[in-house]
């Protein structure tokens, strides 16, 4: 804390932003950078807390008043040190996380809280730019094999951490870039792809080996790898969209989000969108497009507003958002105390880019016109009711609020339910929980077959990047320990090294 | 020896007490001395103490010349012709009562005596008078006997028969002891010689004339009597530790003790004599035998150092010494005396007040310090009368020629052969002279600045090795960044808040630093702390290395060490000592490493040889052994420095070689403050970091440190912190100076094995025994592996330590982030379920054991009862108090919530020492009250007036304070704003200094004397002492409660939300469960346990903790932080940047608005508390919170513990039943005794009546003495029952007094009241003065020069905050400390005056001591300094010296006038008479701050004005 009054002489300011008429012109990102008086400012606004709940409430458990100090002191290096030794990729996390250490954090018991995310990203840009960041290299190889399925947030991380570990890993990708959702689910005006690049270039050099258009289970023989590799570890991702079974469904221009954010990240990319259909994910026959129609989009999250910024970089008529449930409150209740992560009102910089917001809204039918294509949507209005203790209750539709509203594209983000059984998770019979997620504890990540482990979505459900790092790096330390038989010397997110190396000196009988 | 099964140890008690002599200068012997000796002691009979029985004494007793006469006539008696005065000796000899062991150690005595050539002429029967003696005494009554014994023929010399004499007690003492069955308890010599006679016993003061029928008898004369009465912690019976002793009466405490006796046994081993032979010498040793006082062991060494001799005096000067070192003013000669002694031994360091003969001079002498009173006073008819108070004798006052005090450091001699008192002067410069020692120490003392470049240097590490070595020595992020870089940056220990509440060293799952096993031990109550930074002079680093000789004699080459001035050494510096080569001095370095192969085993072994080349290179004759760690590498780990070093000195001293050699540790895992203090008190001499000093270095040149600053400056500051820091741990044990700190061994141990205690920390305290040496390697190698692992992470970084702030993957504290989630939730929503899953958090650590109360578990020993038949909650409620958190450290937002939830729940909250707003004690509209129940009394006294005393239920005197121990706090001026300032009775903006000791309690007779105060000042307030658990504290608890205490609160080391330094929130002080058991343990053994509330408090959390605090002697229990979570703190830590983000812990109005704490959330979470606790009673069967104290049955050791250390943990001392022999209560059930009934008070009142009723005028005259103390207290209560907020007009009360005053006269005196003394006063005149007039003046009758006279005592006007007084006389040391608001004329003053002084005006017409004004923030000073010597006695850190200007000639004008016209001070009417003249010789000393504060509201009010 290198200003101890420094939350109090300066209020919470975030960096400025491209105006939303400019930005939709374009895909790519608009926030600026801070000055650096107004990082330092801002860094100093953090309060290095005797218990610092924003590093509790992080994830990775990121040690956020320390890096917060030193990006006040402008101590570039070591800030970058501190902010990577629990994240491997905080160019992610400070683009895309919602930043549950923003909700934990002590000012924000009464007053907005440090911008964290922010600082995080500031780090890692000035890092890269400083050249701090070098491909490592790694004296002592094991001479251990381990293929990672997935090279989402989760499956990078495991591999990242595997390397450092000294075994070789290589990753297996079934799109024709690394990244996952990172890729082609988040739309490059949020994270643009050349920081994915950036990051896939240096595991690269540092000894990672990827192999695209690889859909284990489909053109990669399962039992191979099984037999070729001394540890696998599935990070999949939960891949299955949540549906809306109501009448209409199969009408054209009714479409899952992926499907269309994909199509816009590949156009970006100058790729083919509709092509390699049978091996890569999401990949959908035919163009969506929202130019010039009514858009509806399903769904009142992250994804959600992703199909809003989209479509209305595509030139959408009109965009509107449904959400099933009622209109969050705007600030924390009763129910939703300090530290804990709040479901509060947001509006992402999508809504600030136009789209009109419905809550408690359930849709009752599409409706097309003779060729099958949509043209309205049929919804209701909803009425919820409160428990005794301020918690949401059932809800019933409003007797004749029932009405049409035309449109001509449905994006469905309504989240994901579990990841894809056929192909992988069907030919290794691997066990799955009553989610239907693979099976496997949060204390070793294993799945029941011995040598294959999971980490990420496919085994935690659909949940924040943050989330799927964490997990990665977690199930690495426990693939190592596997393959080293001894306690691994990779990084903890809870206790310290030390705390577990007791085992292997001293043994007192 | 015999293992204890509870906490108590012998070893921890203390006395202290009232010494005193009388004493014909011309050596003209008489009964009448004897009676009078015996008068003195009687009249000081409040310094001693009973214990449980009040006929019990504590001891007491008389030392007098042998009285020929009466012997010659009672052996004639006896059918033996006594030979004459000087050919026979005279041993007093307690036997066992028991026949046959009393006939068996007459039998080994008269043998003893036979072996040496001594004829025994007869035993005498001493005639005893048993009538009023207690039955406690009496049941370990000794048979004492007077042997007398023929002097030789062939012994020529009087000394010569004195050192046969000598030889023969130790010879029979140790002969009994190795061969009488059943221990010595019974046989004792109280003394033995041909000059003088010991009468003493188990008696209070009152019993020693008529136990000893012989002390009546007219024929028993002596020039002098020498008196002492004891005051001590225990009362289990013991004759022989009654005083005086063979050549000393001794009031204090050596502080030190474990460590001189350490030195003294291995210089045993050197002793050579010319007055001894080979044989005799090893029949004098060992010295010391075990099982006695530290006053019978000072005895012990002061009569072998005279005996193989050194004259007297010259023995106390070696032993306890002048504040020498860096004293500019001392005259050279005297400073080569000390300075060469110093290299031979260290002082035995303590508050003493000695009283000392050898039957031809008797004389006293006072520490260093001057903690304790001494008084004497010269008569016409050439009497000496000495005594720790005036007024013990009573002597006509016409026959005073003058009255004096001793001063500190200086020593008075009444020579009876020459028939003269010899002052300090004469008799120092005649000691000082008798050899050259300034010429010795120029040729032989090495200093380290005059030494040579080294021969060879070390390059300095590279970063990537200084990672390694961090990794390996177990350096966090939290090291480098809170303690290193501000140490280093700052040159000052870090700071922090809110206690701690990590698990402790044994406990933890982090591997640990060895020393964090090691708790530092502080002062409380039995002996004050010194404040290192105000009182700096009296403090020492000095370090000598090298060879310390024989202590027998004095040759020029004992000085041939080399003179540190700290014991941090840069490496360059260790450099040079390693290069050292004088011819006859050189140095030997020893690697410390051992296997890191991790096999059971290994250290041990790398010990053992380490011990082994240690022994051989002192044989070789090297005089410094060098402990180096930096040769480690992946095979080899390092020894953990401080085993290396106590491993080594331990050793040595078994070998009797460690004075031989010096101990210089090189070493990488020595970076806080606490490392270095552990190291020395286990023996190291000097110390070189150098890994914290290569840490800094490269941080400076990586460019991580953002400072101007050099790489010099760097580490210039940071061993100025480290040396400060050390200064601070000696300082709260009330030590000054190093060298006898040096292997003092002053912490208690937690956690080690007894076997690597006994063997490494021989002698130190330890009591819950934890693991042995291989887990200390297991957790030395864990940090070795970490360093030395092949890993590639992405980022390599050290750990992150987490044990001052929470952190993810650091320490586990008890408040993290679930826990004060789920308390603020369930207390706001009044969600019980919620609460449920709080307490499961902290109760259930599982192998995560933060307290040592996880460790046990709940043992039912009868059945269950239902919830409803437990009684109340409402019932419980009052056995609540919360914590002593000051208006100050937290908002008056936070303060007064907590006040009103208590106040609504009964229980009581507690101002802190910040006073309290007058306005709190009006209700609030809704019937609330912000009122704290209970009022502390701390250190600095802000705010204690009459009023606030008399508006308490329950008047706490805070002895020391958990976060801190032992210290003393600041709180920077910034921060007293207008409101504080008025509530603390001081300066707005002006900085305020809390002193480490309470300046009216040096020793447990203060204590009682305070208490007494208070109990005069609001008799229906409860008395509360509060303490901090450690080592010990369960014995001075005894001593607490002896002293009248009705409250005793044991606190934990954990709690507190003041700042504190971070080295003293984690190292000192013990957890409560230890302190409360081992208090509870302690009082029941002593038959005290029902006559005190005994209350606990630290870090309680849940009922759980309550029910086990019940169990463990508890009726009552403060939670402090708790509730402050409750209200709104989040455990910040930032408490003393005044940046609280909640607005608890701040006074900043911007802040405070984001306060939202409510009384109705604390009062949830006491009721949660409540049922909690309830729910356990009924568990356990208790229908009452009473039947539940103390019944340690109901707890057990959880035995399902498999964790490789708390596996190790014996908690069996915790919850050993002490066996309740009396039946009596195990909670409060008495009431104590403050024998108010007599006090002249009464009379006081009486006779203020028409005052206070209907506002009359009244006079009244009185005649006093030194028993009536307090005067005036109780009227002053009594006035302001009647007038609250209004004030009575002055002067309304006039009572006049002659005669002299007991202890505190006019203490707490409220406005309206003048007293008017002709006579003199004691200690504490004026103290706490809140608006009375007080007057002293010389009798009348009286021809001595009042100017030149002692008239009052020590710690005058002590925390005054308003009123005046005239003192035509000079005042002793400590004159109106932390004064916050009097107006005081007095003709002189000691050391120390107006320190801390905060407001107020203070003329002195004469001369003061040194030190004047050290820490002085606030008030205004006149010196009137006739000789130009003021300044240098000044202490002008804080001060200003000017002229005085217009404004100060009229204060001074007018305060002269009330001088002259009250006491008739002709020095005044010089003056007054002369004043244009006169003024300038009056220095005005004007504190900075208060300067610039009076400036800034000078010209507010001007502009105000403008406005």
């Amino acid at each position: 804390m290198g200003k101890p009054t420094g939350f109090v002489e300066f209020d919470r300011a975030l960096p400025s932003k491209r105006t939303p008429q400019e930005r939709i012109k374009d895909y790519h990102e608009f926030v600026n950078r801070y000055t650096d008086h107004t990082l330092q400012q801002q860094a100093s606004r953090c309060m290095n807390c005797g218990v610092p709940f924003c590093h509790n409430g992080c994830p990775l458990g990121n040690i956020i008043p320390e890096f917060n100090d030193a990006v006040y002191k402008k101590e570039w290096n070591k800030a970058f040190q501190i902010l990577s030794s629990t994240n491997n990729f905080p160019e992610f996390t400070g683009r895309i996380c919602p930043a549950p250490c923003e909700s934990a954090c002590v000012l924000g018991i009464n007053h907005p809280p440090v911008t964290i995310e922010e600082i995080e990203k500031h780090i890692i840009e000035i890092a890269f730019e400083n050249n701090f960041i070098q491909p490592k290299k790694i004296h002592k190889r094991t001479g251990k094999k381990v293929a990672v399925i997935g090279s989402g947030p989760a499956g990078l991380a495991t591999a990242a951490q595997l390397n450092y570990a000294g075994h070789q890993v290589v990753v297996y990708e079934r799109d024709d870039k690394a990244g996952g959702l990172l890729r082609y689910g988040i739309p490059d005006f949020k994270l643009e792809k050349w920081v994915v690049d950036r990051r896939i270039k240096l595991m690269e050099q540092e000894g990672i080996i990827f192999k695209y258009h690889a859909n284990v289970g489909v053109n990669i023989n399962v039992s191979e790898l099984v037999k070729e590799y001394d540890a696998i570890v599935l990070a999949g991702g939960s891949t299955i969209p949540r549906d809306l079974a109501v009448k209409g469904r199969n009408l054209n221009g009714v479409h899952f989000a992926m499907h269309f954010l994909k199509q816009q990240n590949k156009r970006n990319a100058d790729i083919d969108p509709l092509a390699m259909a049978s091996i890569e994910s999401n990949i959908y026959p035919t163009t969506i497009n929202a130019q010039g129609k009514n858009v509806i989009v399903i769904g009142g999250g992250d994804t959600g507003s992703d199909c809003v910024g989209t479509s209305n970089r595509q030139q959408a008529t009109s965009v509107i958002q449904f959400e099933l449930l009622p209109m969050p409150p705007k600030e924390r209740n009763y129910n939703m105390p300090w530290p804990s992560y709040p479901t509060l009102l947001k509006v992402s910089s999508s809504h600030e880019e136009g789209a009109d917001r419905k809550w408690s809204i359930a849709t009752k039918e599409f409706l097309g016109d003779a060729n099958g294509n949509l043209k309205s949507i049929k919804i209701v209005d909803l009425n919820w009711t409160t428990t005794v203790d301020g918690k949401l209750g059932n809800y019933s539709e409003v007797a004749g609020s029932e009405r049409e509203i035309p449109c001509e594209l449905v994006l469905l983000a309504m989240g994901f339910t579990n990841p894809q059984y056929e192909g992988l998770l069907a030919q290794l019979n691997i066990e799955l929980d009553e989610r239907k997620n693979v099976k496997a504890g949060d204390k070793n990540y294993q799945t029941n077959i011995q040598k294959v482990f999971t980490a990420g979505d496919m085994r935690r459900g659909q949940s924040l990047v943050v989330w799927a790092i964490s997990e990665g790096r977690e199930c690495a330390r426990k693939v190592d320990e596997f393959l080293s038989n001894k306690n691994s010397m990779l990084e903890r997110k809870d206790n310290s090294l030390l705390v577990h190396l007791d085992q292997v000196v001293v043994k007192i009988p | 020896m015999k293992r204890r099964k509870g906490l108590y140890d012998s070893t921890f008690e203390h006395d202290s007490c009232g010494i005193g002599f009388v004493a014909s200068i011309k050596g003209h012997k008489s009964h009448q001395h004897i009676s009078d000796a015996l008068t003195v002691l009687e009249n000081m009979e409040h310094r001693g103490a009973c214990g449980c029985e009040s006929n019990t004494g504590d001891g007491a007793g008389i030392m007098i010349q042998t009285p020929h006469e009466f012997f010659f006539d009672e052996c004639l008696k006896l059918g033996i012709h006594l030979p004459a005065f000087g050919k026979y000796a005279v041993g007093v000899l307690f036997f066992p009562k028991e026949k046959h062991l009393h006939d068996e150690c007459k039998e080994v005595f008269s043998r003893s005596a036979e072996k040496l050539g001594l004829d025994i002429l007869c035993y005498r029967t001493v005639p005893v008078n048993t009538n009023g003696i207690g039955p406690t005494a009496l049941s370990v009554e000794p048979t004492i006997e007077h042997v007398f014994i023929a002097c030789p023929d062939e012994i020529k010399s009087s000394d010569e028969f004195e050192r046969k004499l000598f030889i023969l007690k130790k010879y029979a003492t140790h002969t009994v002891l190795n061969t009488v069955k059943k221990d010595n308890i019974g046989f004792y010599i109280a003394s033995l010689s041909y000059k003088t006679v010991v009468y003493k016993g188990q008696l209070t003061s009152m019993q020693v004339r008529s136990y000893y029928p012989d002390l009546s008898n007219k024929r028993m004369v002596s020039a002098f009597g020498l008196v002492h009465s004891r005051f001590a912690t225990n009362t289990f019976p013991s004759w022989r530790l009654a005083q005086p002793f063979r050549y000393i009466a001794h009031n204090g405490e050596i502080n030190t003790l474990q460590g001189n006796l350490n030195w003294l046994k291995t210089s045993e081993h050197n002793f050579t004599s010319h007055l001894f032979t080979k044989e005799e010498i090893e029949i004098l040793v060992p010295i010391v035998s075990n099982d006695q006082s530290d006053s019978a062991c000072l005895d012990n060494m002061i009569e072998l150092l005279t005996m193989t001799g050194r004259s007297l005096p010259h023995v106390l000067m070696m032993l306890i010494p002048e504040a020498w070192d860096g004293n500019e003013h001392m005259e050279a000669t005297k400073k080569s005396f000390y300075e060469y002694h110093a290299s031979i031994m260290e002082p035995w360091d303590g508050p003493a007040s000695i009283s000392f003969t050898d039957g031809r001079i008797i004389g006293a002498t006072l520490d260093r310090n001057g903690l304790r009173p001494s008084r004497y006073c010269v008569t016409t008819d050439d009497r000496v009368i000495m005594a720790s108070e005036t007024g013990a004798l009573p002597v006509d006052p016409a026959t005073i020629i003058e009255k004096g005090r001793l001063q500190p450091g200086k020593m008075f001699v009444v020579d009876m052969e020459l028939g003269r008192i010899i002052s300090d002067e004469e008799l120092k410069q005649s000691i000082c002279s008798n050899q050259p020692y300034g010429d010795w120490l120029n040729q032989y003392k090495i200093r380290l600045e005059e030494l040579a470049e080294p021969r060879v240097t070390f390059s300095y590490l590279t970063d990537e090795s200084v990672l390694k070595y961090q990794k390996a020595f177990g350096y966090s992020t939290e090291d480098i960044d809170v303690i290193l870089k501000s140490m280093a940056l700052d040159g000052k220990e870090p700071v922090g808040s809110m206690g701690t509440d990590i698990p402790l060293a044994i406990l933890s799952n982090e591997p640990q630093h060895l020393s964090s096993y090691f708790k530092q031990l502080f002062a409380q109550v039995t002996n004050p702390p010194i404040d290192p930074i105000r009182e700096r002079m009296v403090m020492s680093l000095a370090a000598y290395v090298g060879n310390n000789g024989n202590l027998l004699d004095e040759k020029p080459e004992h000085c041939h060490t080399v003179a540190l001035k700290h014991p941090i050494l840069s490496s360059k510096e260790l450099e040079k000592i390693r290069s050292i080569d004088t011819g006859i001095f050189q140095a030997k370095t020893l690697q410390t490493y051992f296997k890191a192969d991790g096999k059971v085993g290994s250290l041990k072994h790398g010990l053992d040889r380490l011990c082994r080349y240690a022994e051989d290179a002192v044989h070789d004759g090297f005089e410094v052994l060098i402990l180096s760690d930096r040769a480690l590498d992946s095979e080899h780990a390092s020894i953990p420095s401080l085993l290396a070093t106590a491993a080594v000195h331990h050793h040595l001293i078994r070998k009797g070689l460690r004075g031989q050699v010096g101990i210089v540790i090189e070493a990488g895992d020595v970076w806080e403050v606490h490392h270095f203090a552990c190291l020395l008190a286990f023996g190291a001499t000097a110390i070189n970091p150098y890994l914290a000093l290569a840490s800094i270095r490269n941080m400076k040149a990586n460019g991580n440190l953002q400072t101007e600053l050099s790489w010099n400056e760097l580490r210039a500051n940071y061993i100025k912190a480290v040396n400060d820091g050390l200064l601070k741990v000696f300082s709260k044990m009330g030590i000054s100076t190093l060298q006898s700190y040096q292997g003092a061994q002053i912490m208690e141990i937690v956690g080690i094995s007894q076997e690597v205690v006994d063997k490494y920390f021989s002698g130190a305290v330890s009591r819950i025994a934890g693991i042995g040496l291989d887990e200390i390697a297991k957790e030395a190698l864990t940090k070795h592996h970490f360093a030395f692992s092949k890993n590639e992470l992405l980022t390599d970084r050290l750990l992150v330590g987490g044990i001052y702030q929470w952190k993810r993957k650091g320490e586990t504290h008890l408040f993290n982030p679930t826990t004060i989630h789920f308390l603020q939730h369930s207390t706001k929503t009044n969600d019980y379920s919620i609460f449920k899953k709080y307490s499961k958090e902290v109760n259930e650590q599982a192998d995560k054991a933060v307290t040592l109360r996880s460790l046990l578990e709940f043992n039912p020993c009868k059945p269950a009862i239902s919830i409803d038949e437990v009684e109340p909650a409402e019932n419980i409620y009052k056995r609540f108090a919360t914590g002593a958190m000051s208006f100050g450290s937290i908002s008056w937002e936070a303060h007064t919530t907590i006040a009103v939830a208590m106040n609504r729940l009964g229980g009581k909250s507690n101002t802190g020492e910040g006073g309290e707003d007058e306005k709190r004690y009006t209700l609030l509209e809704n019937g609330d009250s912000m009122r704290s129940a209970i009022k502390q009394i701390a250190s600095a006294r802000f705010g204690v007036t009459s009023r606030y005393l008399t508006e308490a239920d329950e008047l706490q005197i805070k002895m020391a304070q958990g976060a801190k121990p032992g210290e003393g706090g600041q709180l920077p001026g910034h921060k007293v704003d207008d409101w504080i300032g008025k509530t603390r009775h001081s300066t707005p903006g002006v900085g305020l200094i809390s002193p480490p000791p309470h300046h009216d309690i040096y020793s447990i007779e203060d204590l009682a004397q305070l208490i007494f105060d208070l109990k005069n000042a609001n008799r229906n307030a409860r008395i509360n002492v509060k303490l901090v658990s450690k080592a010990g504290v369960g014995t001075i608890a005894a001593g607490v409660t002896k002293a009248k205490a009705e409250v005793i609160l044991i606190s934990g080391h954990d709690g507190g939300t003041g700042a504190s330094p971070l080295s003293s929130i984690r190292h000192a002080g013990l957890p409560w469960e230890l302190g409360l058991a081992e208090t509870h343990q302690t009082l029941l053994k002593n038959n005290l346990r029902s006559r005190v509330v005994l209350q606990a408090d630290g870090q309680m959390k849940t009922g759980r903790d309550i029910a086990i605090a019940a169990l463990l002697g508890a009726e009552e229990w403060g939670v402090a932080t708790a509730a402050l979570v409750v209200e709104g703190c989040i455990m910040m830590r930032k408490c003393h940047l005044n940046t609280c983000p909640v607005g608890v812990a701040t006074q900043d109005p911007a802040l405070r608005k984001r306060f939202s704490g409510n009384p109705e959330h604390i009062v949830n979470f006491f009721k949660f508390i409540v049922q909690e606790l309830r729910e356990i009673m009924a568990e356990l069967g208790f229908k009452t919170v009473n039947e539940m104290i103390g019944q340690v049955e109901y707890l057990k050791i959880k035995n399902n513990t498999t964790h490789w250390k708390h596996s190790k943990i014996d908690l069996s001392p915790i919850i050993y039943k002490e066996p309740n022999t009396n039946n009596s209560t195990l909670y409060c059930s008495e009431k104590q005794d403050h024998g108010l009934e007599n006090i002249l008070d009464w009379k006081l009142l009486e006779k203020a009546q028409p005052a206070i009723q209907n506002n009359e005028d009244c006079k009244g005259y009185f005649k006093i003495v030194n028993t009536d103390r307090s005067t005036g207290t109780l009227l002053s209560n009594e006035i302001t029952k009647a007038y609250g907020s209004k004030e009575m007009s002055e002067n309304k009360i006039h009572f006049k007094f002659n005669g002299t005053a007991g202890q505190s006269f006019g203490a707490f005196a409220t406005k309206g009241i003048s007293l008017e003394l002709e006579g003199d006063a004691n200690d504490y005149f004026g103290k706490g003065l809140s608006g009375a007039r007080l007057i002293v003046y010389p009798s009348k009758s009286s021809f001595f020069k009042p100017e030149d006279n002692i008239i009052i005592g020590n710690v005058a006007l002590y925390g005054a905050t308003g009123g005046e007084a005239f003192i035509n006389g000079k005042a002793g040391e400590r004159f109106g400390v932390r004064n916050s608001g009097a107006n005081i004329v007095v003709e002189a003053v000691g050391d120390h005056g107006c320190e801390y002084m905060t407001g107020g005006h203070v003329i002195v017409l004469g001369e003061t001591g040194r030190n004047f004004a050290a820490g002085m923030s606030g008030g205004i000073a006149y010196i009137y300094d006739t000789k130009s010597q003021f300044e240098a006695k000044c202490n002008k850190e804080m001060v200003e010296l000017e002229c005085c200007i217009t404004q100060d000639s009229a204060i001074i004008k007018a305060l002269l006038n009330k001088h002259y016209q009250f006491t008739g001070s002709s020095i005044a009417k010089f003056i007054l008479s002369d004043l244009e003249n006169q003024l300038p010789n009056f220095v005005k000393v004007f504190p900075k701050d208060y300067k610039k504060a009076l400036a800034r509201l000078e010209s507010s009010t001007a502009i105000s004005v403008h406005k």
